[in-house]
């Protein structure tokens, strides 16, 4: 597997077939979505992420909840989110299954702060990294209105083996015409993957049917927020089952940092031309060299003799 | 021969102390440029790599030597406290008021005497300390936030903005700090630098002109003041930071000057 997945990335994108370059999306389809978590076992399969064996060993712990791992894991790119709104009820749930990983922002934040160019944007829109890059600063994490990168190797107090993990869209696989490896297993077809405008319209289809239904607060997710993600949410429900921002954007302070970048080439400037100034404006300087008779409490220029200055104290100098 | 007076500035705890945070801050600045200039982290990740882990180290040590210093001398970190945080004299406003047209005319502006430290010292001394702690604090967040103690994701976000932010506080204190200390400017040439990396003492000539009030009552209280003999063709050469004295204070010690 691993000589193959390696020969599949040889193959440059453009040489290969130049349609595949088109702006591509993953439309999820959560009225569709069994909750079987194939696609779970499909990423971490084909990406080679392991998972603990042993029972009861998740990081985050029994959660009591069909959600599990229950949130995203230096070794886990998707998980499936189960949410139970009405369980207090004595009948009748209505069970979100909604999903979580990277969702491919146009406005992408983390490929902004990342000072060593190792997030990026692919020729799909899906925002991929290439590893090796990876410097372990994990500004993506704090700039992501989603909540998605991940690291590997947080238990190393070094930071030596810290690096990103998150869901790159599989564009090894995209470049050559197959599907992601989430969505070429979801059995119920609640995942599908094509051309973004395709997308989109299949789920404004899906939400008017289900409109239809009676599903009232059925909507599209992805279209406009974030600049436009490259996975398409179809939401059954409200957007409050789904951890989901309503309005995802990159934090203030985000931008803030990374207006600072200019502030100091700037500043530097001018703080190397005021100093520089103050240096020349400096030169030449000389002084009168000078002592102090403690005794009379003068002081008395060295050369000349004379007392520059008598300190009275009995007037209370000093 | 001559004789020529020097009064104690500093310590040899507060010069250790002084030169590896020096060290450390100046280290700390290059290799936080690797992750702050995305070009430098772009052009060699490996290298970027090695100075975040080096960051770390000297972080540690950036951190650790004030502690070291404080646990060493607790007296001099109530007297630092002292010296810093004492009423402001209507010499020290002037001094303040004075500084920029100083700095750009120094051979027509003259300064007001001042005390162990100098209001603009106070200042900018104060803003290095408020930006050694809170680029400690962050800097720890972003290490440990990341790492063994996993912060949130908004929380490592304020700690970034304050990383950067007081970064550029610190490299302007900083390099303002280098440029005077170390007698770049030519004012302040003639042993500053020895004062912290060298035997700590300043010369009669030069603690009159930049601290006149500490100054005179270093050298009528004598207790930290040493009386050097150099020779008579080396006074010239040392005019600019000593002077002749009278008659050396009793208490003052008297010591062989370097023949350098």
């Amino acid at each position: 597997m691993a000589t193959l997945q390696k020969e599949l990335n040889r193959v440059h994108l453009d040489e290969q077939n130049p349609a595949v370059t088109e702006e591509k999306a993953i439309l999820f389809d959560s009225s569709r979505c069994s909750g079987c978590k194939g696609c779970m076992v499909a990423c971490k399969t084909w990406n080679k992420l392991p998972s603990p064996l042993e029972l009861n060993s998740q990081k985050e712990g029994w959660q009591g909840s069909l959600q599990c791992p229950y949130d995203l894991g230096p070794n886990t790119r998707l998980t499936i989110t189960f949410n139970e709104d009405g369980a207090d009820r004595m009948w009748g749930v209505n069970w979100a299954i909604g999903r979580r990983a990277c969702m491919h922002c146009t406005d992408a934040g983390c490929v902004t702060v990342c000072p060593s160019g190792a997030l990026y944007k692919n020729e799909f829109g899906m925002v991929s990294y290439d590893r090796e890059k990876c410097i372990g600063c994990s500004y993506c994490k704090g700039a992501c209105p989603f909540d998605v990168p991940r690291h590997m190797g947080t238990d190393d107090l070094s930071g030596v083996s810290l690096r990103i993990n998150k869901c790159t869209g599989c564009p090894d696989r995209i470049a050559h015409g197959m599907d992601p490896a989430c969505v070429s297993t979801c059995q119920p077809g609640a995942l599908m993957f094509g051309n973004r405008d395709e997308m989109i319209k299949i789920a404004n289809e899906r939400v008017a049917v289900l409109q239809g239904k009676g599903f009232d607060k059925a909507r599209v997710y992805g279209i406009d927020e974030a600049g436009g993600t490259h996975v398409i949410y179809v939401l059954k429900y409200g957007i409050e089952q789904y951890e989901l921002p309503e309005n995802p954007s990159v934090s203030g302070l985000t931008a803030a940092s990374e207006i600072m970048k200019p502030v100091l080439g700037v500043g530097s400037i001018a703080l190397a031309a005021g100093l520089g100034l103050c240096f020349l404006r400096g030169v030449g300087y000389k002084r009168d060299e000078l002592r102090y008779d403690e005794v009379n409490h003068d002081v008395i220029d060295v050369e000349t003799g004379e007392v520059v200055k008598h300190i009275d104290k009995e007037a209370g100098e000093r | 021969m001559a004789k020529v007076r020097f009064i104690q500035r500093h310590s040899l705890l507060t010069r250790i102390v002084h030169c590896t945070i020096a060290v450390a801050c100046v280290w700390l600045m290059i290799s936080g440029l690797f992750v702050f200039i995305p070009p430098l982290a772009a052009a060699s990740p490996d290298l970027a790599r090695f100075m975040k882990i080096t960051h770390r180290i000297v972080g540690v040590i950036f951190i650790c030597m004030p502690i070291f210093g404080a646990v060493g001398s607790p007296g001099g970190v109530k007297a630092f406290f002292g010296k810093y945080l004492r009423k402001w004299t209507p010499e020290d406003f002037e001094f303040l008021k004075k500084f920029v047209p100083y700095m750009l005319s120094p051979k027509k502006v003259h300064m007001p005497d001042q005390d162990e430290v100098k209001s603009g010292q106070r200042f900018a001394d104060g803003m290095l300390v408020i930006g050694g702690v809170m680029m400690a604090i962050s800097g720890m967040a972003l290490w440990l936030g990341t790492t063994v103690c996993p912060l949130p994701a908004g929380v490592l976000t304020v700690m970034r903005f304050l990383h950067d932010l007081f970064f550029l506080v610190m490299v302007v204190f900083v390099v303002a700090h280098i440029f005077l200390g170390a007698g770049i400017f030519q004012p302040y040439r003639g042993g500053t630098v020895k004062l912290m990396f060298g035997n700590g003492q300043v010369s009669e000539a030069n603690a009159l002109y930049h601290w006149g009030f500490w100054a005179r009552e270093e050298l009528e209280d004598g207790k930290n003041v040493v009386v050097k003999t150099v020779p008579d063709e080396d006074r010239k050469r040392i005019s600019s930071k000593a002077s002749l004295g009278t008659e050396p204070d009793a208490t003052a010690k008297l010591e062989e000057a370097p023949q350098d």
